[in-house]
């Protein structure tokens, strides 16, 4: 097969995307549902939050804003995951039902193709969500604003949606060799929420854990120690973005791996 | 007898779910690793406060509260609003509705052998684990009969709720947004995010005005009374009852002005 570049990708990516967006838009209360939905979660969330530090004022020495931000932190960076790649979701039925032999027959990339069917819209209300989080909290904290501080914070956010696709491919592509997969999918997704918290509150071993084996740690609290604590950014921090597309290259790899393999059902 | 076309729908229910070993198996291990999230998270919170007992609850309280409403929810969530969403959105629930069974109790009745599997297959492991990592906190007494009658209950007011929830997905053809919505409301609201002792004043009395806090605060408060005093426990589950028989009433009702509005496309 000839290599294709990454212009052909990108206007392929476009064409479908519309056509996506099309399809929702006939939908048009649903769309509308599911955005006061997104909205309606992630005000829930604000407000546990704000119930707890009104209780305690801080947490294992972070304040309130600190951890608002980590917290918007870890909206904003798992919005590419939200958006990009929520196809993932019906990955299991697609597999089950036989449809997903469609997509091998395409001339182009698996993953893409398979990936780029769907945008979720949504997912955008959580972005706007976050970033206004963290600019209360950016303020709130009187931290200041350089061109570089906001280069430090896009590649570092760029880094944790990094993680978080790739724990959710791995976790999506389980569905080749497992039935249930949704299980699988669901913790992962439960996991993503406990990425708001400090990592130090941990023991040693769940610090391990965290970091290397489910590297929650990286969606939120390593790339923001960067911005929050200048002083004291650990080697691991630095090196983040690096672990973050070998994760994600692992992740492709093992994607790709199940489909390629994938027999069809026979119909 | 009436009785036993029931028994045989939770039969065929317990035999079903004995098919996905693995992903109850999945559940059980998330219940764990989120205890131990909550375990570390509070343990931190908890230092970092000036007593030992906040707003009436100790460390060891508010761990076995929030755990255990994790457990209760992993056991409680049936999925009905997915089910009856797709069962509309496909036209299958055609054929249920000619069933000559209420399709509210089909409903039900078909999900109790669910129920029965996940309550000792995740809900016990979960709570003897919780039991033992407390040190006794959990007293072993009349408070246990009080909470699983008060779960009983509580199972049919979260399922009349879903079934409320589920009705909407008639006029709307949305499941996911009205889901997402549902979830967040119930989760917060009943205490399932944070113990409701936690919650300022104002809010903590909006709250007890509203059937949610019966699904999970209830069963949860009465388990942690270690020495009941038969008016609370009346009360509390009184209540219950009351909001088990309104929730009833209300769902059905809404069920059958809403069954004369059904368009099913095809069929």
């Amino acid at each position: 097969m000839q290599k294709k570049g990454f212009r052909f990708y990108l206007r392929i990516y476009f064409k479908i995307l519309a056509q996506d967006i099309k399809s929702k838009m006939s939908y048009r209360a649903d769309f509308i549902i599911s955005t006061i939905g997104m909205i309606c979660t992630n005000i829930a969330g604000f407000i546990s939050f704000w119930i707890l530090f009104r209780n305690f004022p801080s947490v294992n020495g972070w304040g309130y804003y600190e951890m608002l931000f980590l917290y918007g932190f870890s909206l904003v960076s798992l919005t590419p995951v939200q958006c990009l790649f929520d196809n993932n979701w019906s990955l299991r039925m697609n597999v089950f039902s036989g449809d997903f032999i469609k997509y091998c027959f395409r001339p182009i990339n698996i993953f893409f193709y398979y990936q780029s069917e769907v945008f979720d819209i949504k997912g955008l209300g959580q972005l706007a969500f976050g970033i206004g989080t963290l600019i209360y909290a950016w303020v709130k904290l009187g931290l200041v604003f350089t061109p570089l501080m906001l280069l430090k914070m896009i590649v570092f956010l760029i880094t944790a949606s990094l993680i978080m696709i790739s724990l959710q491919n791995a976790a999506a592509a389980t569905c080749f060799w497992i039935q249930n997969s949704f299980y699988i999918l669901d913790l992962v997704c439960r996991f993503r929420d406990y990425a708001k918290y400090p990592i130090t509150i941990f023991s040693p071993f769940f610090r391990f854990l965290f970091t290397f084996v489910m590297p929650i740690a990286f969606i939120a609290y390593y790339p923001s120690l960067v911005i929050l604590r200048p002083d004291e950014v650990p080697v691991l921090s630095w090196i983040s973005p690096v672990i973050g597309c070998i994760f994600f290259f692992a992740s492709y790899k093992f994607w790709m791996h199940g489909a390629t393999k994938y027999s069809g059902t026979g119909s | 007898m009436k009785l036993k076309k029931y028994l045989t729908l939770t039969r065929a229910g317990i035999i079903e779910s004995l098919q996905y070993r693995l992903s109850t198996f999945v559940m059980v291990i998330g219940n764990l690793l989120y205890l131990i999230v909550v375990y570390f998270l509070w343990r931190a919170i908890y230092n970092s406060a000036d007593s030992d007992v906040v707003n009436g609850m100790t460390f060891y309280d508010t761990l076995i509260y929030l755990v255990l409403a994790t457990a209760l929810y992993g056991f409680m969530e049936i999925y009905a609003v997915w089910e009856m969403g797709r069962a509309i959105q496909s036209g299958k629930i055609v054929l249920d509705l000619l069933k000559p069974m209420e399709y509210r109790s089909h409903l039900f009745w078909s999900y109790s052998g669910t129920f029965i599997v996940n309550f000792i297959a995740t809900f016990l492991p979960t709570f003897l684990v919780v039991a033992i990592v407390t040190h006794g906190t959990i007293h072993f007494g009349l408070n246990l009969l009080f909470f699983v009658i008060s779960v009983v209950f509580a199972v049919s007011i979260n399922y009349s709720i879903d079934f409320l929830v589920g009705t909407i997905c008639l006029y709307t053809e949305s499941i996911w947004g009205i889901n997402i919505m549902k979830q967040m409301v119930v989760l917060l609201l009943s205490g399932a995010t944070i113990p409701l002792a936690f919650f300022p004043d104002t809010l903590r009395t909006v709250v007890s005005y509203l059937p949610f806090q019966s699904i999970y605060n209830a069963p949860l408060t009465l388990l942690l009374n270690g020495t009941p005093d038969p008016q609370e426990v009346l009360r509390t589950i009184g209540t219950q009852i009351i909001w088990c028989i309104v929730m009833m009433l209300l769902s059905k009702g809404f069920w059958k002005v809403s069954l004369r509005q059904i368009t099913v496309n095809g069929g």
